[in-house]
């Protein structure tokens, strides 16, 4: 159903759900409504009931009432007839139980004014009837027998039995009505009150099944989006590992480019130098015919002969020679590079504080020549790749001894210290320093600082950075003209292929 | 290297000026045996196997391969020259500017006799030029088999 409605477009998903609720709500409200109706039903019917009782109750009374009436009137004739205590027994129960009964007569109808005016006319005839049956017992008693049988003809007994009579039959009459229609309206009731439960019973099973149908459709929502989640989450994964697929890809072209294009690159150079070497010697025959000719004939020779000779073309042949071997050493710095990436990284532990004495010891002899020091304090043993790690140190260590201060006895320390995770080495020397501004160009490629005065093409501490990032380290410097510099090395204490993936 | 039978040094070079300061550097040695060059793949191949006064019919040869060719890698000529017939005695030398490990190791696996990586320098290339003429002109070659 809500899939029509969104296929239609004619209700939003969220929409259609507040519809849903609405409803729900609703059906609860209404299902409510009709309990509460079905109680009070039940509760009239209830009442109806009592009603009816109530009825038959006074039809009761009415009939008992007739009952000792008819008795008392039968045991004072009987008793006219022939004296005899028993019927004087049951005339006397008789008469004693007419009072209390009309009074408990009156009492149960109290509500209804008919029967209560039924009742005082009852009472009066009833009361009447008693005087003068009483005293025509009393008569008898007497013995004057025949004087109660003459005033039991003329004393109007008989008329009063009558009376009493037709009144009980009118009071049963109207009670019988108030009877029947007290029951109509108990059957009445019942029925409305079945309607009701009907009703409820419908509501309930329509509240019921649409309760089943949301609650079915939820569920089945939830687990298609739980299964959709996990789809997406796998997929996830999958983008995830193609995605590092893809970037190593794109790594490995880029060192395969760099190393195809240096190789290329080289090709052409080695014509250049080549050719140039074959010019250069060409000339020296060249320049012994101008010598020789110079001899013999000097007329012939003119300066601009000599000139282009002596002067241009070795001049020519020294820029080209200097230019092709600079971009030369160019292009191997890219090679050298290219292959430090491609060369698979084989950690092992290192003893750091002999490796970095073994590399302040190379340098040794550069380093008394120039009246400086190294020295290197007790480092913290990592585990590494021993050629990089080597590499990166001796080309910090070269670089302090390579840009120390003239004129100030050098000093260069090395020294390392241990956190959690990693350790941390630092090359200081107090040597011309670095300009601060300069303090990231310097680990660019072909970018150095200061003033130009060592050999050098800018490459050793862009090979220092890159072999760091590859064993899954950082390199910073702080520096300042004048003031040394230290380069500070961090370093995971255990190279792992997950931390390089990381860095 | 017999009188009767001058070794011929079949060059395959793309490059033509490398070529030529090949030739230069190895008659500075002091060689002076045929050299013939080819800057592809296809044509040489050819005089390889048919032509008369090629190796196969003529008589014995050295061949100085590049790998980086136009038409098709140096390694395939290598492993054609050393698989079959009547040339798989032939030395070859690879004289080339790759210095890839797995390059190196596939080219002696295909059975290739010496490798050499072109120096840039050209001090160093002329000097290993001249070397492999004077190692040219002292090893000893096989005859080729008559098919």
């Amino acid at each position: 159903m809500a899939r029509a409605f969104a296929q239609f477009g004619l209700l939003s998903e969220r929409q259609f759900n507040r519809l849903v609720l609405a409803f729900m709500s609703l059906g609860f409200l209404a299902l409510i409504a009709a309990g509460v109706t079905t109680g009070a039903l039940m509760l009239r019917s209830q009442q109806h009931t009592e009603w009816v009782k109530h009825s038959y109750e006074v039809e009761r009374r009415i009939n008992l009432i007739r009952l000792h009436l008819e008795r008392m009137e039968t045991s004072r004739r009987g008793f006219l007839i022939r004296p005899n205590n028993d019927f004087r027994l049951v005339f006397a129960r008789g008469a004693r139980a007419l009072g209390p009964d009309i009074d408990m007569l009156e009492a149960l109808t109290a509500d209804n004014p008919r029967q209560r005016a039924h009742i005082a006319k009852l009472r009066t005839q009833t009361e009447q009837m008693i005087v003068a049956a009483k005293a025509s017992v009393a008569l008898v008693d007497q013995g004057k027998r025949s004087e109660a049988l003459e005033r039991f003809d003329s004393d109007g007994s008989v008329d009063q039995v009558r009376a009493i009579r037709r009144i009980t039959e009118r009071m049963m009459a109207a009670e019988g009505q108030l009877l029947r229609q007290r029951d109509a309206e108990q059957r009445q009731s019942v029925r409305t009150f079945f309607a009701a439960l009907g009703v409820l019973a419908v509501l309930l099973v329509v509240v019921g099944i649409s309760s089943l149908v949301v609650i079915r459709r939820y569920t089945a929502e939830l687990s298609a989006s739980r299964s959709e989640l996990r789809a997406l989450n796998e997929s996830l994964e999958d983008a995830v590992e193609e995605r590092t697929a893809d970037l190593k890809r794109a790594n490995d072209e880029i060192q395969r480019f760099a190393y195809i294009v240096s190789h290329d690159l080289r090709s052409p150079l080695v014509n250049v130098l080549g050719f140039t070497a074959e010019l250069d010697a060409a000339l020296k025959p060249l320049d012994a015919l101008i010598t020789r000719t110079e001899e013999a004939a000097p007329e012939i020779v003119d300066e601009e002969a000599r000139a282009a000779v002596r002067e241009d073309v070795p001049e020519a042949i020294g820029f080209i020679r200097s230019s092709t071997q600079k971009m030369d050493r160019l292009i191997n710095a890219i090679l050298k590079l290219s292959r430090e990436g491609r060369r698979t990284i084989a950690p092992e532990p290192l003893d750091m504080t002999a490796l970095a004495q073994g590399v302040a010891d190379t340098l040794q002899h550069r380093v008394a020549e120039i009246g400086a020091e190294i020295r290197v304090a007790p480092l913290p043993g990592i585990v590494s790749d021993r050629l990089a790690i080597e590499q990166i140190l001796s080309n910090l260590v070269e670089n302090a001894v390579k840009y120390l201060k003239p004129g100030r006895p050098g000093r260069i320390e090395i020294r390392g210290m241990r956190t959690s995770q990693r350790a941390i080495f630092e090359v200081q020397d107090n040597g011309r320093g670095i300009d601060p501004k300069d303090h990231d160009r310097i680990f660019d490629l072909f970018r150095r600082s200061g003033v130009q005065d060592q050999p050098g093409e800018g490459i050793g501490l862009a090979h220092v950075r890159a072999l760091t990032h590859r064993l899954g380290g950082t390199i910073d410097c702080s520096s300042a003209l004048d003031q040394g510099a230290i380069f500070r090395l961090s370093f995971p204490l255990s190279y792992s292929e997950a931390q390089k993936a990381t860095s | 290297m017999t009188k009767e039978q001058p070794v011929t040094i079949v060059m395959i070079e793309d490059d033509e000026g490398h070529a030529r300061l090949i030739e230069k550097n190895i008659r500075r040695a002091g060689i002076s045996n045929r050299i013939h060059h080819f800057a592809d793949g296809t044509s040489a191949l050819e005089y390889l196997y048919h032509d008369p006064n090629g190796p196969t019919h003529g008589g014995p040869a050295l061949v100085l391969l590049d790998l980086n060719l136009p038409d098709m890698s140096g390694t395939d000529i290598l492993g054609r020259i050393k698989s079959e017939g009547a040339l798989k005695r032939t030395p070859v030398v690879v004289l080339t500017t790759t210095d890839d490990k797995v390059e190196i190791q596939r080219c002696y696996d295909l059975g290739c006799n010496v490798y050499i990586t072109k120096p840039v320098n050209y001090e160093s290339f002329a000097e290993a030029i001249r070397q492999l003429g004077l190692f040219l002109s002292v090893i000893q070659l096989p005859e080729v088999e008559g098919e």
